[in-house]
């Protein structure tokens, strides 16, 4: 532990001391990032952070000068009428916050935050990453809101909430508080029950039964109108559909067994149902809450990506004048000024400078794209190393950005789906289920007007399909947790439905097949005096400026750390470098008119090259083994990949896999994938990029790496939060074994409900029977269930 | 026994309020996040005031 960072928990490099005195001893830091930030936490009295943290901190990263002057940009008053809401002279802004990790961070920044007397109020939710910031805007700006937050280690961004996200936020509150009454009164009713129950073998006085059964029916009453109402919403919105769902069956036991309880109750005849309806009600809702939360967390994830696109953008005026304007009143033909690092805020063409742009986030390929004049650029991408200006062609919803999302909701509509067994059963039994109950009531009229409504009323009861409306939400609550619980994130009820089915499953390549990094396959020492280990620390060290995918290769090498200075970066070439001698240089091969080679990055030194890297992509780990697993249980695999190049084939020769495609648009994987089900196939589609979303929507089941791009993580079914290869195959495990249980929940219920249909019809079942079965039967389902929590 | 007439209501009253206080619990985000209220107690409130005493 000695050698590692006390702040960030990662290895301190050699050359490199620095201490914080942190609670009386002293601790090592691995770079003044971690050190200024532990020196803040230190003096703020705020160590109680590093004692209760249950998940180690980022790695610090300096901030550049131009970073932090962008940060001011966030005070213009343009800008901040997009994100602060204003009442009275407390101004509200919700920022969206890197790193927080746990509750300690959560702490740490409230407490940073409250330190300035201006600041009212902060809230910050570690599971949405997102901070709620009430303050005093004339007396602080925004920015030194945000710049407190970089002095403790975290960076922020105004968040713009959108209306469908702060919808479902509203739905998970009515959610809670649909639950929470529904928990407090059934135990309430509950404790009534009990004294009737035992009133029933050992006599009670009937005043105290009847006083007993209107408290139940006052308790029971808010559980059944207010928090199962959403069932009999869902109910009557089904019939409008002609459709006979599950939600059906459910309200009609519910408000049925309540309607008759209460006219026992008030007529003072009869039995009375109430602590079975509101446990039940309980139940079933704790279920439904389950899966909204899946859904909920998946998408606060995503509504997250704002970032995608920039606030801001500078524009030039005709002299040439530098101006930051909100991103929104952005208009074409403007010119738009981009620098290294930042995000590209519209479409356009690039009309000064020369780049590279990392459109990894359009196509999933991380190797950077060399931008010259006349390029086209897009929004949503970000320029690596160059300056450059552009002229707007395409605004808003033009943009390729907003063209790929929009293709991704028209696929949405078309999306095949199967016919999903709930829906099946329920039609199917609702139907017999209501045929029955009036037979019931018609053959008993004939014989017997008297008793024909109580004994309608008890086929209703018995047949009260409890156990099997929770045979498939118990079953499909417990296996979304077993996964939850591995990392795999289950946002569509269908997807254990759809699984077990799958005939084809297709792939991403760039990281989902592959890691989506850099690594060295082969180092070439061309020079021979210069040591391997010498040259990679140096390698490392110009690399270290750089954001080009390539240079995170070499941080595994720690660089030697000597005085190199005159550090620049050469768009599309590389990066350079001085000491008192020498003149270093690394970037692509043929650089400074030397021989070309194949090598993805030459090192140069005094313009002669000395050593050529050859880097790979290299295959996750796990892949093959899944591949294999897979077509062992008769799937066939497949690649689809926007790489044009050689890689895919070698990928799909190595992984053995049955077919692939390279070079594909978006669209080109969305035919492939319809061209399947059109043949009757059912297709999984495994992916990360934004290039993949449009496809997820075609396909019957989607899976995203957390890895991947936000959007794409919005449209799937599934989230591997572990980006794990090997989830995919736990995933089917699940999925079978759930399907088992769920057949075997079907038959102990439907078994249970058939045998005391024909008893109760002929009036043959008592009251206290049809309770105790009721409760049995669903015990027996649940139990089976909460088996799948063992995996 | 009669008792019961007057305890039960009085019970069915304390339930109410607690019902009242968790719909304003959920209103003040209590539940928005499970993860940091359960940690929140183990933090100490007052530690700056000693370090700043000390400064």
């Amino acid at each position: 532990m000695a050698n590692n960072c006390f702040h960030c928990l990662e290895s301190v490099p050699s050359g490199f001391s620095a201490t914080v005195e942190i609670d009386g001893s002293p601790q090592s830091m691995c770079c003044i990032g971690c050190q200024t930030v532990a020196e803040t936490i230190v003096a703020q009295g705020m160590t109680d952070y590093y004692k209760f943290r249950t998940v180690r901190a980022g790695k610090v990263e300096q901030l550049v000068p131009e970073q932090l002057a962008f940060i001011t940009s966030y005070d213009n008053p343009d800008i901040q009428e997009e994100f602060i809401s204003q009442n009275n002279d407390v101004s509200e802004v919700l920022l969206t916050v890197e790193g927080i990790t746990c509750a300690a961070c959560a702490w740490l920044i409230e407490k940073q935050l409250l330190n300035m007397p201006a600041v009212k109020r902060v809230d910050v939710n570690t599971s949405t990453n997102r901070a709620m910031i009430q303050w005093h805007k004339d007396a602080l700006p925004l920015s030194e809101i945000i710049k407190s937050l970089l002095e403790i280690g975290y960076k922020a961004y105004p968040f713009q909430a959108d209306i469908e996200a702060s919808q479902k936020q509203l739905v998970a509150k009515a959610y809670i508080r649909r639950l929470g009454v529904a928990g407090l009164m059934t135990m309430q009713v509950m404790m009534f029950a009990f004294a009737m129950y035992f009133g029933m073998f050992s006599g009670m006085e009937d005043d105290f039964e009847q006083y007993f059964r209107w408290i139940s029916l006052i308790l029971a009453s808010p559980v059944i109108l207010y928090s199962a109402l959403p069932f009999l919403t869902n109910a009557i919105n089904g019939l409008k559909a002609k459709q006979l769902n599950m939600d059906l069956p459910v309200s009609l036991a519910i408000f049925g067994a309540y309607a008759a309880s209460g006219y026992a109750t008030v007529m003072e005849v009869g039995e009375v149902y109430f602590e079975s309806i509101c446990m039940f009600t309980f139940l079933l809702l704790l279920g439904k809450y389950l899966e909204f939360r899946a859904r909920l967390k998946a998408s606060e994830f995503t509504a997250n990506l704002q970032k995608l696109l920039p606030l801001t953008a500078r524009t030039l005026d005709e002299n040439g004048h530098e101006r930051i304007i909100a991103a929104k009143k952005l208009k074409l033909d403007d010119r738009v000024l981009v620098k290294a690092g930042e995000t590209i805020p519209a479409d356009g063409i690039v009309c000064a400078g020369t780049t590279t742009v990392d459109e990894s986030m359009m196509t999933g390929e991380h190797l950077p794209v060399n931008k010259y004049i006349e390029h086209q650029v897009f929004a949503g991408t970000v320029n690596h190393d160059g300056v450059i200006e552009i002229r707007i062609n395409k605004l808003g919803q033009n943009t390729l950005l907003n063209q790929i999302i929009k293709l991704q909701h028209s696929a949405l509509a078309t999306r095949p789906k199967l016919v999903e067994v709930t829906d099946k059963v329920a039609q199917w039994f609702v139907a017999c289920l209501l045929v029955f109950a009036s037979l019931t009531a018609i053959g008993w009229y004939q014989i017997d007007p008297e008793h024909a409504f109580w004994i309608t009323i008890a086929v209703l009861v018995a047949t009260c399909p409890c156990a099997l409306s929770l045979a498939i939400p118990t079953a499909l609550t417990c296996a979304v947790a077993t996964l939850t619980r591995k990392g795999v994130l289950i946002k569509q009820a269908h997807v254990l439905e759809t699984l077990p089915q799958l005939t084809r499953i297709a792939f991403d390549k760039t990281g989902t097949l592959t890691q989506g990094r850099f690594s060295f396959e082969k180092i070439d020492i061309i020079d021979s005096q210069y040591q391997k280990e010498h040259i990679l620390s140096l390698a490392a060290q110009l690399e270290s400026y750089s954001e080009h995918p390539i240079a995170s290769a070499f941080n595994e090498f720690t660089p030697h750390l000597r005085d190199l200075t005159n550090i620049t970066i050469v768009p599309g070439e590389g990066i350079t470098g001085e000491d008192e001698q020498r003149h270093y240089a690394i970037g692509k091969s043929g650089w400074f008119n030397t021989p070309k080679s194949n090598a993805q990055a030459t090192f140069y030194v005094d313009h002669q090259p000395v050593a050529h890297f050859y880097l790979i992509d290299e295959v996750k780990p796990n892949a093959q083994g899944l591949i294999a697993t897979l077509q062992q249980q008769n799937l066939t695999c497949h690649m689809l990949t926007g790489d044009a190049s050689s890689a895919g084939q070698k990928i799909a020769e190595k992984l053995n896999l049955n077919s692939y495609k390279s070079g594909c648009l978006p669209q080109d994987k969305q035919t492939e994938v319809e061209k399947w089900s059109a043949q009757g196939d059912v297709v999984a589609m495994v992916g990360d990029g934004v290039n993949d979303s449009p496809v997820f929507n075609s396909a019957h089941l989607s899976i995203a790496m957390e890895t991947g791009a936000d959007i794409s993580k919005n449209t799937a079914d599934v989230v591997l939060l572990n980006s794990d290869l090997s989830a995919v195959s736990h995933l089917m495990t699940v999925s079978k074994k759930t399907r088992r249980i769920i057949k075997q929940n079907l038959a102990i219920s439907l078994i249970y409900n058939g045998s005391i249909l024909p008893l109760a019809a002929l009036g043959l079942v008592a009251p206290w029977m049809a309770v105790i079965g009721m409760s049995a039967s669903s015990i027996i389902v649940i139990s089976n269930s909460l088996r799948l929590l063992k995996l | 026994m009669s008792i019961i007439y007057i305890l039960i209501p009085i019970a069915i009253l304390f339930v109410i309020i607690a019902i009242g206080v968790f719909f304003w619990a959920v209103r003040g985000e209590q539940f928005s996040d499970l993860n940091k209220q359960g940690h929140s107690i183990l933090f100490e409130d007052d530690k700056e005031q000693h370090n700043k005493s000390n400064d």
